[in-house]
């Protein structure tokens, strides 16, 4: 007997009915995935497969959208600007830490944002005040000339090893570089400063040049604090996006 | 009459009642025929569905969600939220400890913490210290402004806004200046030789040669400009500035003595490319974007403001 009318409309329905449940599903499912990789341990997002997936997936187009235009499509950063490479394998504030980078997108590096970093700057040592924050030495060109070939001797590219040794002095008492840059140039990921004894520059190449205008001018690179314009799944995303820039992060560890 | 007619037919002729049709369909379900029945039903149906999406928005939404602690969120404390993302800085800044890391101990600590100052913040809301307290309310002025600042600096300024920036102030990114230059004293009873010493010293004769001695302002090392100025006084600097590689100036009195200036290199101050300076331009430029936005949001605050001033003060 054939189907009424009535019946064969519910049975047009049907299809309907069943997309509108589907997208009711995956609705359902894509926030949980996304609750949970806002619950989970930030680390723990980074190794877990299914977590790390959505998280990459959602991450990628908001890098894209408020990142790349200062540290490039593919987070290889710029060297004119002082602006890091995510895929060096070095961190110049903290430990690459999915957590560490999220505070940074939150709160920003010199952001005015009193949560974000921003302990010290690079001192310009050639002006009549180098540093706000306390007072400090100038230096005369000969001083600067002499640290910049200090530094430079750390990779073996010093020119001039007399001014070498005095401007290892220098490092070491007058200049003060090593309150930041530690006593052997090894750095400081708390307060962003830069190792000194490795072949990763952040301004310029480590050339003379790169070197010695660092130490004339200073430095103070800024991230901006996304706090209030991101919400928390973008920035647990993008944190976990950044993170799986650098090589050793390239695939999870975690089993599937 | 075929099937279909008579079907209509006696559609159209059986009440709202609900009672089945002629072939045992109940009309409720005919769309073709007039229910009240049904049209209560499908009323609250919609009711229904729309209380459901109300509630679920208003109980969801972000900052307004009152039933569940949001994923994003360890806690809330009268419906202010505490961000995991401070409780595992915490965590990290305390104990060195990641999340997964943390013991319940640990985390029960700095969440209990945490809860206790949004407790006193807020009872300090209530009990006026925005008002009262002077450091609240320093804070709260650096807040705001801050908050202003860090929406500034969110968007990035193109290259070419950055290189209109270098070109309207490119004295600005000129390096410092830099002179080695001898600075030559000679005693009051020797002044009224003085151009003799100076005639004798663009002949070529070195200070040292004719027995002169220094000032002790300079060390003879090579200068910036601003050392400079500072050690030899800003009326001997404006002279010393002037003159070229090998040079000597001609006698300037000072309460000291006579001065002579015998220059050996005066490099003037060479402008940076925007190349070596766009760190420093980007840096200028945000901030001067932050200053003009401050003083915009003060304006917009003044000019919202309901402000009476007592006469006395106009």
């Amino acid at each position: 007997m054939a189907s009424s009318p009535p019946r064969r409309r519910l049975f047009a329905l049907t299809p309907i009915l069943l997309v509108l449940l589907a997208v009711f599903g995956f609705e359902v499912m894509r926030v949980q995935g996304q609750a949970a990789v806002l619950r989970s341990d930030p680390e723990a997002v980074l190794t877990t497969p299914a977590l790390r997936r959505t998280a990459v997936a959602r991450g990628g187009p908001v890098y894209q959208r408020y990142c790349s235009s200062c540290h490039g499509a593919e987070g290889k950063g710029d060297h004119g600007g002082g602006v890091p490479d995510f895929s060096d394998g070095t961190h110049l504030y903290g430990q690459g830490r999915v957590a560490e980078i999220e505070e940074i997108a939150r709160h920003g590096i010199r952001a005015d944002d009193k949560q974000g970093f921003d302990l010290a700057s690079m001192p310009a040592f050639g002006t009549a005040h180098p540093y706000k924050a306390e007072p400090l030495p100038s230096l005369t060109p000969g001083q600067m000339e002499d640290i910049t070939q200090y530094l430079l001797a750390f990779t073996g590219r010093a020119t001039r090893p007399d001014a070498a040794q005095r401007g290892g002095a220098l490092y070491r008492d007058y200049g003060g570089c090593y309150d930041c840059h530690g006593y052997n140039g090894e750095g400081d990921d708390a307060i962003g400063a830069p190792a000194l004894t490795d072949e990763v520059w952040l301004y310029g190449h480590g050339s003379h040049d790169d070197i010695y205008r660092t130490l004339e001018h200073g430095r103070a690179g800024m991230s901006p604090a996304f706090g209030r314009v991101l919400n928390a799944d973008q920035l647990r995303d993008v944190a976990v996006y950044v993170a799986s820039l650098e090589p050793s992060n390239a695939k999870p560890a975690g089993p599937r | 009459m075929n099937d279909a007619a008579v079907e209509d037919h006696l559609d159209l002729a059986d009440d709202a009642s609900g009672r089945p049709d002629a072939v045992g369909r109940p009309t409720l379900w005919n769309p073709r025929q007039p229910n009240a029945r049904r049209s209560l039903l499908l009323c609250g149906v919609g009711a229904l569905a729309g209380l459901l999406i109300a509630g679920f928005g208003l109980f969801t939404a972000q900052g307004t969600r009152t039933f569940v602690v949001p994923p994003e969120d360890a806690a809330t404390v009268n419906g202010v939220p505490i961000l995991r993302a401070d409780v595992i800085g915490q965590l990290r800044a305390l104990d060195d400890v990641s999340l997964g890391e943390a013991t319940p101990a640990q985390k029960h600590k700095v969440l209990a913490d945490m809860v206790r100052e949004e407790l006193y913040v807020q009872r300090g809301v209530e009990l006026g210290a925005p008002t009262d307290d002077t450091d609240v309310r320093q804070a709260l002025v650096a807040g705001t402004e801050a908050v202003v600042a860090q929406d500034a600096l969110t968007s990035r300024p193109s290259e070419a806004e950055l290189h209109g920036w270098y070109d309207a102030h490119q004295d600005t990114y000129a390096g410092e200046g830099q002179m080695t230059v001898q600075d030559v004293r000679l005693p009051s009873a020797q002044a009224t030789g003085a151009d003799k010493i100076v005639a004798a010293l663009r002949s070529g004769s070195t200070p040292a040669a004719l027995d002169l001695k220094g000032s002790g302002r300079l060390t003879g090392d090579a200068q910036f400009y601003f050392a400079a100025r500072i050690h030899l006084g800003d009326a001997l600097f404006a002279v010393a500035r002037r003159l070229k590689d090998g040079e000597v100036s001609a006698p300037v009195a000072e309460p000291d003595g006579v001065h002579i200036l015998v220059m050996t290199h005066n490099q003037q101050p060479l402008p940076a490319s925007y190349q070596d300076a766009h760190d420093r331009v980007l840096r200028d430029f945000l901030a001067a974007k932050v200053a003009r936005l401050q003083a915009g949001n003060e304006r917009f605050l003044r000019r919202r403001a309901d402000i009476k001033i007592a006469g006395d003060f106009k």
